[in-house]
């Protein structure tokens, strides 16, 4: 397929496109280690957090879910240099999936919630049971 | 970038045609569609492993007493050994961009280096979870907890079972607990397993020159993209599976 589309004259070199010198790769480099950092804290912080602290249960998890979206926007942004490309690749790639998930997180978790409260399967010898029959 | 203005011709819109509208080569393309898929499914799974744990609140297990045991080294630990599991994975994921980098400054030494030490990330982190995967169904008692009970008049004393496969376990009743874990974290492990095949190729063709006759290290970055979202499903599966 490249081959394909080389033979058209002016066709750019998107494979050359992100090639740079070692002056433009230091300060690259430099961002790269500080995202690391970043990361490790936020991930020891987590450790701690789950191992150690005792919260309420709706405020760890709140919690627990905010930094793993900030981590997980470090590694789509700036390791998977999606930050670096084009506006119209960034819509292509969030847009679609964050609608979809979303909207299936929501159904899941709303549905899981409903069947909790509607079959009282919280309760141990209920489940005993169910798993023994 | 400065070199991409070179290259890129000007005057001339996006759409127009005789350009790529999103700006990346074909390859990357498709790797980017088809990590949304996959990402998709993981999150599918994810989604129904919410479902499930919302459903039977109050009867799932605690991970805190779940992931406690460390290999070599007895006693309760929770959360250590999942902790150096995400410490390594991070820290593959850093060395693969640093390959990236160094594929972008065209240094075949560099790219080298970085990617062999990624494949030992790779290679830590997949025995990381064969260890867990293998304390989990054969239930060795790190805790050395016995529990003693009669039975037709004798007394016995057995170790008490502390893992979770898919016929006993130990920390709640629910069978559903130990469904997810294996499905879901081994999906990811088989993952990480073929990223390291993967990386295990691109090693070899960096060290025999293929990608500086080709002019270009598109393939580090493409490889690197699949291993950057192993480490972003990890990211998801430790915070649901491990901090909730």
């Amino acid at each position: 397929m490249a081959d394909f589309f080389e033979e058209y004259a002016g066709y750019p070199n998107y494979e050359k496109a992100a090639i740079h010198d070692e002056a433009h790769g230091k300060p690259v480099r430099k961002k790269l280690w500080m995202v690391f950092w970043i990361m490790l804290g936020v991930t020891l912080f987590e450790l701690y957090l789950g191992s150690s602290v005792e919260m309420g249960e709706l405020n760890k998890e709140y919690v627990f879910i905010f930094f793993t979206l900030v981590k997980a926007f470090f590694i789509v942004w700036i390791f998977m240099h999606l930050g670096d490309e084009k506006r119209a690749l960034k819509y292509v790639i969030i847009a679609p999936y964050t609608l979809f998930i979303f909207y299936l997180a929501f159904m899941a978790i709303t549905e899981g919630v409903y069947s909790h409260y509607v079959t009282g399967v919280g309760d141990p010898l209920f489940i005993m049971k169910a798993v023994l029959h | 970038m400065s070199n991409q203005a070179a290259t890129l011709p000007p005057l001339r819109k996006d759409w127009d045609g005789g350009v790529s509208p999103l700006g990346i080569s074909y390859g990357k393309m498709f790797m980017w569609f088809f990590l949304v898929s996959d990402a998709l499914t993981f999150s599918s799974l994810l989604c129904a492993y919410g479902f499930m744990r919302h459903k039977f609140t109050g009867a799932w297990a605690h991970p805190n007493e779940v992931f406690s045991h460390f290999p070599f080294w007895k006693g309760d630990h929770p959360l250590a050994y999942v902790g150096f599991m995400t410490f390594d994975l991070i820290m593959s994921s850093v060395t693969m961009v640093l390959a990236v980098e160094a594929g972008h400054r065209l240094n075949r030494k560099q790219v080298a280096i970085w990617l062999f030490l990624t494949i030992i990330g790779g290679f830590i982190f997949v025995g990381s979870q064969c260890w867990e995967w293998y304390h989990f169904i054969t239930g060795e008692e790190t805790l050395q907890v016995y529990r003693d009970y009669w039975m037709n008049g004798k007394h016995i004393i057995e170790p008490h079972f502390q893992g979770a496969n898919l016929v006993v376990n130990a920390y709640t009743q629910l069978p559903t607990f130990g469904d997810f874990f294996f499905c879901i974290t081994g999906f990811h492990g088989f993952h990480v397993f073929s990223g390291v095949i993967i990386n295990i190729i691109m090693f070899i063709m960096v060290v025999n020159g293929v990608m500086d006759r080709r002019g270009h290290y598109e393939m580090i970055e493409k490889a690197g993209l699949y291993w950057h979202f192993v480490d972003l499903v990890w990211v998801f599966v430790f915070t649901f599976f491990y901090l909730l």
